[in-house]
């Protein structure tokens, strides 16, 4: 039954073969007394008595995950019943979105791969295919089966967002443009300017994209939370990119309230805060969430900048993080690991070599951006050549992208080296503020 | 705006807005290490650590449904958590599937959380296996992006694989095919065989038993004796019942050659016997129903052990162990079949066992033979182990005959001696 389709390992010398750290130390943060008690571990132990915690998981008082035990019985009693598939596996992704926990796409994914088997899948469940696609990086693949949807379903708004989301990732500022026009003509202003303020944000119109964002700021007291932090957030990024710190920081603050503990919220604004020197506030903010990867990627370079004692297990701890995520295979956080590369191991050039490749899949601004910092800190301005041109194209503008492009279209490709490096290229605020 | 078309805007953005996110947590992962065993070529000890997250999904290991999973809950669960792993995991040594035998339960913590530790043993006691291969099936209906890291440790050599259940099947040539290794490891197969095959054990002692022995004919006291000779022979049982002396008398062997000599000819004709049907049931030329096959030896058993009550044959007991020893044959070719012969390993398993069968009988023949001959002229010898002694492996085999010929079980039967 089984030879039928071999894989033939790849043979790996022992130098070379994966070393699995399994550091306890995160974990001492986040989890209760009788855990920390713990002490680093990093072989396979037998836990001191049956009272020791040793994973926290969802509790049934949590209603969402009541709401998943009705979901799944329902789909269990009809599991044939598409729309049944489709809520459950929507349920799953989300949750997964708000926890940043993974993997709840694979079970989302297990929930309507039946359905995709046949050869024309419904349009909601092709929908949630694309989502968990697109929340895995796929991005072409998501691409693809969008455009599919909208040749079916020509107004479909969700499709019509999803698309336009991913076309502004990719860098795709023609396509985005159109799927702004679409969504205006189908959902009408408020998705319509939403969906084009942001790509005025990432075509150096920030004061425009301020201005319509503005507009729809407050949309109300009955919609959710998530979409009015949603766009807060989208606001901070925008005044950030302007330059405008304390805008960012109050949309930042509003967003956070809206959401508390919302994982790409949290990276997103412990970023800014190292970008701007405020390290030990970047600690504060992530401090409580280190088992999430790009918190805990915040807090390492935070308290690598602020060179504290601490940080050198944390530095090890992330390496091991990263090493198990190339161990599966996975290259999701292919721009966060090339920024660590660069700011906190000092690697310059494999930080280059995996910006061009994440270049190749996605290319917000901060894409972008560390793909400029990488060249210079190589001194290789040439390496950065597709970045310039694509900032030519878009126009695009951003504070911390800006001083960047003046140094490479300054630096001769054969000169200049010394003069620039990593950390200069990240004192265009750092410097000012100490 | 309509109030339906903003809402259902705002649902299209809730799910459309996720592009903008990380996840914060990989996907599914969990290691699978196998090791091979420098001094036991047959077994590769295997290390598998599974998230306790991903368990609790698929078989709920918080039983007090409070958010966490704690130590006694994984103990409490253990056996649930091997079955469930070790049923979704397959490893093979040459297409022969191995036995998963747990042996220990642990934690580990990973850079995601902590992780169940299943210790086990994957026995491959059919061959040495050259080509090992990993068939993984963890969480394939559950989670398509799962991954299954396996690493195995071989020797000097280390190979690694990313399994998935779109592409669960991983092999590696551990080493070059041990023909020689297969060849001992058959030995010790057929030497098992024959010493825990009580049925071989009792047929080749009933025969060797009157070989120190040589048996004198009474003078005949004229016709009646006939008579009542011919109504005590009919049943071994009757005779000794009877108070009548027999009408012959078993005499100790004077020398140990001659003894040992008749000893020697039972055994090779035997082995010459058995050898010849093993290898054709093996090789596929002959082929009887497993159901004739043990009942024949039953009989074998009952016919050789009736010869010490009731002599028809003496001096020519080889002539029995040489015609039985084809459905003897018979029963080691169905038990090695049992073991599932490696394809190309044919040769030297049937070499292999034939040696280790034989190995175990001449054991068996140095240990009887100096001790029976040493005791040869007691009336323990001559009454109570060669008298009784048959008697009771008559019985015995009236016993396995009447179960294995009429497939039923005679109660109490074979919780007393195993079939």
């Amino acid at each position: 039954m089984n030879d039928t389709h071999e894989g033939t390992l790849d043979e790996v010398r022992r130098s070379s073969c994966c070393v699995v750290l399994r550091l306890f130390f995160p974990l001492l943060l986040m989890l209760p007394v009788p855990l920390a008690a713990q002490t680093v571990r990093d072989a396979p132990y037998i836990p001191a008595s049956d009272s020791v915690v040793l994973q926290l998981v969802p509790p049934q008082t949590d209603p969402r995950v009541r709401q998943f035990d009705q979901l799944r019985s329902d789909f269990g009693a009809h599991p044939q019943d598409a729309a049944k598939a489709v809520l459950l596996a929507t349920a799953y992704v989300d949750y997964g979105r708000s926890t940043g926990d993974a993997r709840y796409l694979g079970r989302a994914m297990a929930v309507i791969q039946p359905f995709l088997e046949s050869p024309i899948p419904p349009v909601p469940v092709m929908l949630i295919h694309a989502t968990i696609q697109q929340s895995r990086h796929f991005f072409q693949a998501s691409r693809d089966e969008l455009t599919q949807i909208l040749k079916r379903d020509p107004g479909n708004v969700q499709a019509l967002l999803t698309l336009a989301t991913v076309a502004m990732v990719q860098g795709d500022h023609a396509l985005a443009n159109r799927l702004c026009v679409d969504l205006t003509n189908n959902a009408g202003n408020f998705m319509g300017m939403i969906c084009s303020a942001s790509l005025r944000s990432l075509s150096g119109q920030g004061a425009q994209a301020n201005a319509l964002f503005s507009y729809v700021e407050d949309p109300g007291p009955k919609a959710p939370p998530a979409i009015a932090a949603w766009i807060e957030g989208l606001m901070a990024d925008n005044a950030a990119r302007m330059g405008l710190v304390d805008q960012a920081d109050t949309h930042f603050k509003k967003a956070l309230q809206l959401t508390p503990g919302d994982n790409f919220l949290l990276a997103d604004y412990g970023e800014f805060l190292i970008d701007h020197g405020r390290d030990k506030e970047a600690i504060d903010l992530v401090g409580g969430d280190t088992q999430s990867d790009t918190s805990f990627l915040v807090l390492v370079t935070a308290e690598k900048a602020l060179g504290l004692p601490k940080a050198k297990a944390d530095i090890t701890e992330m390496d091991a993080r990263f090493r198990s995520m190339d161990q599966r295979g996975d290259h999701v956080f292919m721009r966060e690991e090339a920024s660590y590369l660069l700011h906190v191991e000092h690697d310059p050039k494999a930080a280059l070599n995996l910006a061009t490749q994440n270049w190749r899949v996605q290319r917000a601004p901060k894409d972008v951006r560390v793909y400029l910092e990488a060249a210079l800190a190589t001194n290789d301005p040439a390496a950065a050549k597709p970045a310039l041109d694509f900032i030519d194209s878009t126009h695009l503008k951003d504070v911390t992208i800006d001083p960047l492009v003046a140094q490479l279209r300054a630096a001769q490709p054969d000169r200049s080296a010394l003069s620039v490096s990593a950390s200069a290229s990240r004192s265009f605020s750092r410097g000012s503020d100490r | 705006m309509s109030l339906h078309r903003l809402l259902y805007a705002l649902f299209a953005i809730v799910i459309g807005f996720s592009p903008l996110s990380a996840f914060a947590h990989k996907e599914s992962d969990a290691y699978l290490t196998l090791r091979t065993d420098t001094a036991n070529d047959h077994v590769m000890h295997g290390q598998w650590d599974i998230a306790l997250r991903d368990l609790d999904y698929a078989i709920g290991l918080d039983s007090r449904h409070d958010g966490t999973i704690t130590w006694g809950e994984v103990k409490a669960q253990r056996k649930v958590i091997e079955e469930y792993a070790l049923s979704r995991l397959e490893v093979k040594g040459d297409g022969l599937t191995c036995a998963m035998q747990p042996t220990g339960q642990k934690i580990d913590e990973h850079t995601d959380g902590a992780y169940a530790v299943i210790l086990f043993d994957a026995v491959c006691d059919k061959n040495i296996p050259s080509k090992l291969t990993v068939v993984y099936r963890l969480m394939y209906d559950l989670d398509p992006y799962h991954r299954g890291i396996v690493t195995i440790h071989a020797g000097d050599k280390i190979a690694g694989a990313v399994l998935a259940p779109s592409d669960p099947v991983a092999s590696l040539n551990l080493r070059e095919p041990d023909r020689w290794g297969e060849f001992k490891s058959f030995v010790t197969d057929g030497i098992w065989h024959i010493w825990t095959g009580i049925d071989h054990i009792l047929f080749l002692l009933s025969l060797l038993l009157p070989a120190v022995l040589i048996r004198r004919r009474l003078q005949p006291r004229g016709d009646g004796w006939r008579a009542s000779t011919a109504l005590a022979e009919t049943s071994g049982a009757f005779m000794v019942l009877t108070t009548q002396p027999p009408q012959y008398r078993w005499e100790a062997s004077p020398r140990f050659w001659p003894a040992c000599l008749d000893v020697i000819k039972v055994v090779t004709a035997f082995s010459l016997s058995h050898s010849v049907t093993l290898s054709l049931a093996v090789l596929g030329i002959v082929h009887l129903p497993d159901r004739l096959v043990e009942s024949g030896i039953a009989l074998s058993v009952m016919v050789a052990a009736l010869n010490n009550i009731y002599p028809v044959v003496h001096k020519r007991v080889w002539l029995i162990a040489f015609a039985f020893g084809f459905i003897h044959g018979l029963g080691f070719a169905s038990a090695l079949a049992g073991l599932q012969l490696p394809a190309g390993a044919m040769a030297a398993s049937l070499g292999g066992f034939s040696v280790g069968v034989e190995i175990g009988q001449e054991a068996i023949v140095l240990a009887f033979l100096p001790l029976a001959y040493a005791l040869r002229k007691t009336w323990f010898y001559q009454v109570v182990l060669l008298r009784w002694g048959s008697l009771l492996i008559i019985a015995l085999a009236t016993g396995w005959l009447v179960q294995r010929a009429f497939n039923i079980l005679i109660p109490g039967f074979s919780t007393i001696i195993p079939s």
